[in-house]
């Protein structure tokens, strides 16, 4: 297979998740309208994963521990 | 009362407060009578605070008799996007039908931080249902009706701060408070005509405001004026301990003019925008070149508008979870709200972390890239307001991204928009002044600037603008 079809394969999958989950409170237009919304969720994914990152680049955000003030 | 302050900066108003020409009982009640008179003509006002309204106008009134006046915002009347918890019962609705009667015991931090500056809330301003976050595609978007635009009601106002953006338009409010994840606060200020700011991500404490993406949320003003957006952030900014993405570093408005500028345009940046926009923006520059410099320049090539995306859709799936899962969407009033936000449940997670990985990226090629620039200009928007009762992507179509949206939003910077002119038909075009994080004063001088070149901002819809 592919790394195309995999992906492709991916999203059909994660579309078969929310048929199975959603698809009695949608109408047949509307999950229509759903399935278009995974494949940009894929399109914006893919974009995401062309880009070559460093195990050294971290999440742009700080994780902080907490205490209360006393 | 020897001038009248409807469409009278804020600057000019404090000062007629200040010196006793006006008080801020009679202030409020012209605007209140506005709000309610005019209001409903533009589906633009939820509430209008009146009892809450007149209490802190008295107390306005009584504090700057006995000489303790707050300052510039001290008796100046202003509407807040209806995401803002408001106590003492006032709704807070999130523009949407299903939260229509839902109330908060407390205030957002911005409503306190104004109220101590002495301004008073005045009304509850229409916002598209829950800030867009569902995906719309149209004005009618919101349990309040579609957003008329004063400058033409078949038009719409922007979104989703649509009531803000519109409020100051039509001369109901001074100033008011909107919210940005991504184009909320710039769009309606572009569409209405009106000045909008968009703070750097953690210059404003979000505590009571609506979450729709915990780390795109900004709060920001609406104004007449690029000065006017400097008095209201020097009230609302600061560190909140009850919002830990809120900064330490201090802010205090430098109104100082500047003579000389060095900004910057992105290369392609008009590519796929609307003509008159185009032309629009080449005259805008103009303008500038006698105060600046400008030069073209490139970004690093990365997806950014598919890490503000995925950030979005993310985050936004999980602030509405149990709304998304217990099947509320199906109340919302645009058809596509009520479906939109399922394929966001799918987002995986790896997708997202990739996408906060790529945003340190992103900030230091960016901040490289910009560094030494005062500021990067673009057209606010790509197209003018489009008829209310079409769909925005239809009336504009194209494949033009939103590349300074995606930028400044995701890499959270601030900034400005300013009127720069109207289409034949009469629909106000804005140019927007993106700067470096933290550098909320220097984009205002240069849009200050831009305004003493210009006078686009001190024109008004026709039917609204007071007899002289």
């Amino acid at each position: 297979m592919s790394n195309c079809e995999a992906k492709s394969n991916e999203y059909e999958v994660l579309f078969e998740i929310l048929q199975d989950r959603y698809g009695d409170r949608l109408s047949p237009e509307e999950l229509e309208e759903v399935r278009k919304g995974v494949e940009r969720i894929a399109e914006t994914a893919k974009a995401l994963r062309s880009v070559r990152l460093e195990n050294s680049d971290e999440l742009f955000s700080v994780f902080k521990p907490y205490r209360r003030e006393e | 009362m020897a001038r009248n302050p409807v469409f009278m900066p804020i600057r000019e108003l404090s000062e007629l407060i200040r010196t006793g020409q006006v008080s801020p009982m009679e202030l409020t009640e012209i605007f209140l009578d506005r709000l309610e008179n005019l209001g409903p003509r533009y589906n633009v006002v939820v509430t209008v605070t009146r009892e809450r309204a007149l209490r802190q106008a008295s107390r306005a009134e009584g504090e700057i008799a006995s000489g303790f006046y707050r300052g510039p915002l001290h008796g100046i009347p202003y509407g807040a996007k209806d995401l803002l918890a408001t106590s003492g019962g006032i709704p807070t609705t999130w523009g949407a039908a299903p939260f229509r009667n839902q109330t908060f015991d407390y205030d957002a931090t911005v409503i306190k931080k104004l109220e101590d500056a002495g301004a008073i809330l005045a009304a509850k301003l229409a916002m598209i249902e829950l800030a867009g976050g569902m995906g719309y595609r149209q004005p009618n978007a919101s349990f309040t009706g579609p957003p008329r635009n004063p400058w033409n009601q078949r038009t719409w106002t922007g979104g989703s701060s649509s009531g803000s953006g519109a409020a100051v338009s039509a001369g109901l409010v001074p100033f008011a408070i909107g919210s940005e994840t991504w184009g909320s606060i710039l769009s309606p200020a572009n569409n209405c005509g009106v000045a909008g700011l968009r703070p750097t991500y953690g210059r404003v404490s979000r505590y009571g405001a609506m979450a729709l993406s915990w780390t795109l949320d900004k709060l920001g003003p609406l104004c007449l004026t690029a000065d006017d957006c400097g008095l209201v952030l020097e009230a609302i900014a600061g560190a909140d301990p009850n919002d830990p993405s809120t900064t330490d570093r201090p802010f205090k408005y430098d109104d100082r003019p500047r003579r000389r500028f060095r900004l910057a345009v992105l290369k392609d940046v008009t590519e796929g925008v609307d003509g008159e926009v185009c032309d629009n923006f080449e005259r805008a520059l103009k303008v500038l070149e006698q105060v600046a410099t400008i030069e073209e320049i490139e970004l690093p090539d990365l997806p950014y508008e598919a890490i503000t995306r995925t950030i979005l859709n993310a985050e936004s799936a999980s602030a509405f979870e149990d709304f998304i899962e217990g099947g509320r969407a199906s109340e919302l009033t645009a058809p596509e709200d009520r479906y939109g936000p399922y394929a966001r449940t799918v987002v995986l997670a790896k997708d997202y972390l990739r996408a906060l990985r790529l945003r340190g990226v992103m900030l230091k090629a960016v901040d490289e890239a910009m560094s030494p620039y005062d500021a990067v200009v673009a057209p606010t928007r790509r197209s003018v307001a489009s008829p209310i009762d079409q769909e925005f992507r239809r009336a504009a179509p194209g494949t033009a991204g939103d590349i300074m949206g995606a930028v400044g939003n995701g890499a959270g910077l601030p900034s400005i928009s300013v009127p720069s002119g109207f289409t034949d038909s009469g629909l106000p075009m804005g140019i927007q002044f993106m700067g470096r994080a933290y550098c909320e004063n220097t984009i205002m001088a240069a849009a200050r600037v831009y305004q003493s070149l210009t006078d686009w901002h001190q024109r008004h819809p026709l039917d609204l603008a007071p007899a002289k």
